[in-house]
């Protein structure tokens, strides 16, 4: 991850370089990442241009005249694929980076995020959570934060800032990793007991060295 | 970016959007081609035998149905010669009879003579059948690239290598 720099005049590498993180935090803590979206993306995909493959080939094989009328029907399906590839991304995807569920509490949870805008390096991102057990309301946090908490001046990618962003802003993953919780989230620790447990465990775990009450913010 | 390649599903999905690219390309071709009924509905002019109407390099545009009237005379047609895949873009001046059995000669407007010596050996006159479509609209110029492609395949590759390089490094 570190490896790789991400160039800081490109907002778009910057919210990919963001999204790709997600995963490979939440997976860390253990959350199960559900990858049917994705799935059913790739398998649409591949499905067009399988039919677009083949109509190549029985052209290239059996020549325009004899297949004319197959061809017709493979242009017809290839385009309502399309369409549906476009309105599975559009309306269901709808910018969907990660969907997983938490590993205690077994709490469904989805994460989109958007392509920040022209004029101010913010990323993006609304979550969506749903307890396990069926009668759950689904609750939706949005989050703005700037790409300067994470990344540093030549573009490298600093885990702990990122990880601390999204303890502090998602009870669900903030359950999962107490010790990234920032405790000045108070109205989050507050708002919700479970998390206020885990992080004064996690928090009497360690000796109190790391707790941070403002936060190490970097001038950029 | 090319740490993507690790995960599977991203290294299909960016496999995936320059596959799609090509195949919606090469789909958008092939519905063209299945409704004007032409093979082929765009070519491109390769010699002089045309002119003034048509210079090498043109792009014309086909059209294989014959919806209000029969092809007639004065038409300009494309057709391959029997067995050549080389197609040929001349005027019908002489047709004779009428339906899908009329015989259709035809001549280039630079040409001296007409096309009798071009068509396949024992084929005096063109049937319908032969023709791949009339012309109906043209762009000067655009052609050129095809004709550079052709002369210099090498040309292909580059340009194939260098469009797939740009869609998977990038994943906007």
């Amino acid at each position: 991850m570190a490896a790789n720099k991400v160039s800081l005049a490109n907002l778009a590498d910057l919210k990919n370089a963001s999204d790709d993180a997600i995963a490979n935090y939440l997976n860390s803590l253990s959350f199960q990442q559900s990858h049917t979206m994705t799935d059913v993306r790739l398998a649409i995909g591949y499905g067009a241009f399988v039919i677009a493959a083949a109509a190549g080939g029985w052209d290239y094989y059996y020549g325009f005249e004899n297949t004319k009328l197959y061809t017709a029907v493979a242009v017809a399906v290839y385009s309502l694929l399309q369409g549906a590839l476009a309105f599975w991304i559009s309306f269901v995807e709808q910018g969907t980076v990660y969907q997983g569920q938490a590993p205690n509490s077994g709490q469904k949870i989805s994460i989109a995020s958007f392509n920040a805008k022209k004029t101010e390096p913010l990323y993006r991102l609304k979550v969506t959570t749903q307890p396990a057990a069926s009668e759950g309301k689904p609750e939706t946090i949005e989050l703005e934060r700037s790409f300067t908490e994470w990344f540093d001046e030549s573009g490298l990618f600093v885990a702990a800032p990122f990880q601390r962003f999204l303890a502090s802003s998602i009870p669900v993953v903030g359950r999962a990793d107490p010790k990234r919780v920032k405790s000045e989230s108070r109205d989050l620790l507050e708002g919700d007991s479970d998390l206020l447990d885990a992080v004064m465990s996690a928090e009497a775990e360690t000796t109190g060295t790391d707790k941070k009450s403002g936060g190490k913010k970097r001038k950029v | 970016m090319l740490s993507a390649l690790g995960n599977p599903r991203q290294a299909a999905a960016q496999v995936l959007n320059f596959a799609l690219v090509l195949s919606t390309a090469f789909m958008m071709w092939k519905g063209l081609s299945v409704v004007a009924d032409s093979p082929s509905p765009i070519v491109v002019v390769l010699s002089g035998s045309m002119e003034p109407a048509f210079q090498r390099g043109d792009l014309l545009f086909l059209w294989n149905r014959n919806l209000l009237q029969e092809t007639a005379v004065g038409e300009v047609v494309v057709y391959n010669v029997k067995e050549k895949d080389i197609p040929i873009v001349h005027r019908v001046v002489r047709k004779f009879g009428t339906g899908d059995e009329a015989k259709l000669l035809t001549k280039g407007d630079n040409n001296q003579a007409d096309d009798t010596e071009l068509y396949a050996r024992g084929q005096d006159f063109l049937e319908r059948k032969d023709i791949i479509g009339s012309v109906v609209a043209y762009m000067p110029f655009v052609g050129y690239v095809t004709i550079m492609l052709s002369e210099h395949p090498w040309l292909k590759t580059v340009m194939l290598g260098i469009m797939g390089l740009f869609a998977i490094l990038q994943r906007e």
